[in-house]
């Protein structure tokens, strides 16, 4: 499930020159190690949506849940509907 | 207000259906048969990291790759100004989005896809990519938007706010929006339907090595016969002149709009550019750069001629931009060591 | 910056959520009265959203306007031409003055109200392919010039939130540099599908009334309208014997060079914005006697922005307030609304007040929260601020 999720979030967020095995399961997502901004955080609500059926009203919380694949993926597993 | 203002191009970059960031179509240029052609893109991570780029389009990374070239050449670090032109803005983001809302409904869109769709998108990512603070604006206003964003320049150094200005414009396409161009006649039988993004750095530093000077420019909406007269003497009275950079087409409507210059200008040979990059909003752009080339070889080459045959280049060169012949954009290149 | 060619403001029109015309408008702003509320007019799904729309259905703007029926228009177009309308009455300007003016419009969703509707169309059949060369931001801008008349030039703006703003300054170049004596320049925006999920994806829509500088705000609103102003120089207000209404003394643009949508948190595009029109228009901060806010009621631009103010103007920060509260954000067309809303402080002695405001925060300006009336205002700062840090500002001041 974490590959899928990496490669899911590469996909979505465009991240050409990544691949799955370059991101670190508890790096952070954002600031450093992948660098992603406010923007990629958007991207990847809409993709909880998508793909997950989690919907994320409040955008502050976002940056919680995406600290790193693991709390993600951790989130995702607690509350997917699909 | 200066009456000695001498406005430089110091340099011009483009992406196009011509070999990007180069020259060779002055020699060699790519002919095409097809009525819609997508430019031919250069390697742009010499441009744009991997990251910046993953959110940027075809057209942003073009903007910027011009910008950057452009800006290189011309032995600028920051500009004093950004100025824009593009006639539908980023046609892929636009139409990813559009497509989304318009199939599969309001929910679940693309941040990234609407953010990057807005016009201004290019002329504030270079303002970020060169950490630029000065003036910068955008134009929109189909054919005439390149010309617009000049004008825009033009204004800002007469009134001494600025000393250099990146000028740009930049449109591109996608096969269904290139459908919408021929339905709206925005672009015309026997025209071919292509992209273009220009970048032109210009300034009033008279050390620095230039392609050509800008010396006037007119914007005129339906003027009448007298007022275009009055706009094309007022520029070119004086001055010998080697060509006429027009907007000609080879279709038969769009080149009418140009008779007129038979009468006012006899006998100085009529160029034009579109065969050569094709027809899109930001094309009065590479007419402009075309020129500039021109004046800074010393020649205009055969491919720009009506009669094919190349044309020495011993005064300055007029360029006649008309949009729906209704919109007239004038202005005169001469060349730095012009004494005519 | 010295300069012997004022630019006078010698008419304007608007049409907005709180009013069809000046008239209504002013009311509105005296009494207070928001035009924000559900939305009635945009057939969206999201209606949980509230908006400033115009309360004019197309059919009603075309009828006003006394186009024919199944003649291609689109709701930008129409509110840009009731408001160009009322601003060149407002001038007096007849069909020989507006071949001698310029226009310039300030727009970005230009034709997408029928874009968005017809797009399936477009591409599958020809039913509605007349709507194609209404989609662009000129077409819309030449659709709106050419009800009125020839225009001398005609030009197009898209700078987001900042276009109305630039099209002014632009205006006020060209007359300062004597190459026209007139020119009408301003902006147009009708809400759209497009933009309004737009804005949602990016999740700066508030769910309830926006409530600008509070602590509790949530986001924004959108607001749809136009608004032109008539510039002229001195010696053409003269020729045609009108007085002038105010002067546009003073001109700010930078770029934040921060962000694609939002703003550096020391906000500063818009403080160099507010400096280059303080200086453009020889005046210092203690000069402005209020400050009209871009205050759009998200949390990132309101904190951006009173940053921005608190570096300019220091101890000297004068009454501020956002109208957007009552307006909407009307995005491309804004920064001339609320010009005109500024215009109407001048003229009237009053400042409109920061709508639904109720609670400050250290990190944010506190706002007049209702409206001061009986005030004299000399010098009034106008902010608009757009995507991608397109920062624009604007100073109207009294007519000597």
């Amino acid at each position: 499930m974490i590959l899928k999720l990496k490669q899911e979030i590469i996909e979505v967020l465009n991240l050409e020159d990544v691949k799955p095995e370059d991101i670190d399961n508890d790096a952070p997502l954002f600031g450093e190690g992948l660098g992603l901004d406010s923007i990629d955080a958007l991207e990847l609500i809409v993709l909880m949506e998508k793909n997950y059926g989690i919907k994320l009203q409040d955008p502050a919380k976002g940056k919680e849940i995406f600290k790193s694949i693991n709390v993600m993926a951790d989130y995702i597993q607690k509350n997917r509907t699909r | 207000m200066a009456q000695d203002l001498k406005i430089r191009i110091y340099s011009a970059r483009q992406i196009s259906i011509q070999e990007p960031l180069q020259e060779s179509w002055m020699d060699a240029p790519l002919t095409y048969t097809d009525g819609y052609v997508r430019a031919v893109d250069p390697d742009f991570k010499q441009f744009v990291s991997a990251g910046d780029a993953r959110r940027m389009g075809r057209l942003l990374k073009r903007a910027i790759a011009t910008s950057v070239s452009a800006l290189q050449e011309g032995g600028v670090d920051m500009p004093d100004a950004i100025i824009t032109g593009t006639g539908f803005g980023s046609v892929e983001n636009t139409e990813l989005f559009l497509d989304a809302l318009v199939r599969e409904g309001e929910q679940m869109l693309k941040p990234t896809q609407f953010m990057q769709s807005t016009h201004n998108t290019a002329s504030s990512l270079i303002g970020i990519h060169t950490h630029c603070h000065g003036y910068n604006s955008t134009y929109s206003q189909k054919g005439l938007s390149f010309d617009c964003a000049l004008y825009d320049a033009w204004l800002q150094f007469r009134m001494g706010k600025i000393g250099s200005a990146l000028v740009g414009a930049h449109d591109e396409m996608s096969s269904v929006f290139s459908e919408f161009m021929r339905k709206a006649k925005h672009v015309r039988e026997g025209e071919i339907c292509s992209e273009a993004a220009i970048s032109v750095l210009l300034g009033t530093d008279e050390s620095k090595p230039a392609y050509c000077t800008l010396d006037g420019l007119k914007l005129l909406n339906r003027p009448t016969s007298q007022e275009l007269s009055d706009a094309i003497h007022s520029l070119t009275d004086g001055c010998k002149l080697c060509g006429v950079m027009t907007g000609m087409s080879g279709n038969r409507e769009n080149d009418s709009w140009y008779g007129f210059l038979n009468e006012l200008i006899p006998d100085v040979p009529l160029l034009s550019y579109k065969q050569i990059f094709g027809v899109n909003f930001s094309s009065s752009a590479t007419g402009l750069y075309a020129a500039a080339c021109c004046l800074k070889k010393g020649q205009i080459p055969a491919c720009l001629t009506r009669n094919g045959a190349p044309v020495r280049t011993d005064g300055g060169i007029l360029l006649v931009n008309i949009v729906d012949g209704r919109h007239y954009s004038i202005s005169l290149l001469k060349s730095l060591c012009g004494n005519y | 910056m010295a300069n012997d060619r004022s630019v006078l403001i010698t008419g304007y029109g608007i049409v907005s959520a709180i009013g069809l015309n000046v008239s209504e408008v002013l009311d509105s702003l005296l009494a207070n009265r928001t035009g924000i509320g559900s939305i009635k007019y945009l057939k969206t799904g999201h209606t949980e959203f509230p908006v400033g729309e115009v309360k004019l259905t197309d059919g009603e703007m075309e009828r006003m306007m006394g186009i024919a029926p199944g003649t291609p228009t689109t709701r930008t177009a129409l509110m840009g031409m009731i408001a160009l309308h009322e601003a060149l009455a407002s001038a007096g300007m007849g069909a020989g003055d507006i071949e001698k003016a310029a226009f310039i419009n300030g727009t970005t969703v230009g034709g997408m109200d029928k874009s968005e509707q017809y797009y399936l169309d477009f591409i599958e059949n020809n039913s509605h392919d007349a709507y194609i060369s209404t989609h662009d931001c000129g077409s819309c801008s030449e659709m709106i010039a050419d009800r009125m008349g020839r225009f001398k030039y005609i030009s197009t703006i898209s700078t987001a939130c900042s276009s109305a703003a630039n099209a002014i300054g632009q205006a006020a170049a060209m007359i300062r540099l004597g190459d026209v004596d007139i020119v009408v320049a301003g902006g147009s925006e009708c809400i759209t599908k497009f933009h309004l999920n737009g804005f949602n994806s990016l999740m700066i829509l508030d769910h309830d009334q926006c409530r600008p500088f509070d602590a509790g705000r949530a986001g924004l609103n959108l607001g749809e309208g136009a608004a032109f102003l008539v510039l002229e120089s001195r010696e053409s207000a003269q020729r045609r014997g009108v007085k002038p209404l105010a002067v546009l003394s003073g001109y700010g643009n930078a770029c934040d060079a921060f962000h694609q949508t939002a703003s550096s948190p020391n906000g500063e595009g818009a403080y160099l914005s507010m400096t280059k029109a303080l200086a453009d228009a020889g005046l210092n901060p203690s000069d402005i006697d209020y400050i009209n806010a871009h205050g759009t009621g998200t949390p990132n631009n309101d904190v951006s922005e009173s940053q921005a103010m608190r570096r300019v103007f220091g101890t000297s920060l004068p009454p501020v307030s956002s109208t957007k509260s009552l307006t909407g954000h009307t995005t491309s067309a804004s920064g001339a609304i609320e010009a005109v809303i500024c215009l109407m402080a001048l003229k009237h002695g009053f400042i409109p007040a920061n709508y639904a405001f109720e609670n400050a925060m250290e990190d944010c300006v506190t706002p007049v929260d209702k409206v001061l009336k009986g005030v004299s205002l000399n010098h009034v700062l106008c902010n608009s601020f757009g995507f991608g840090g397109n920062d624009s500002s604007l100073i109207i001041s009294r007519a000597e």
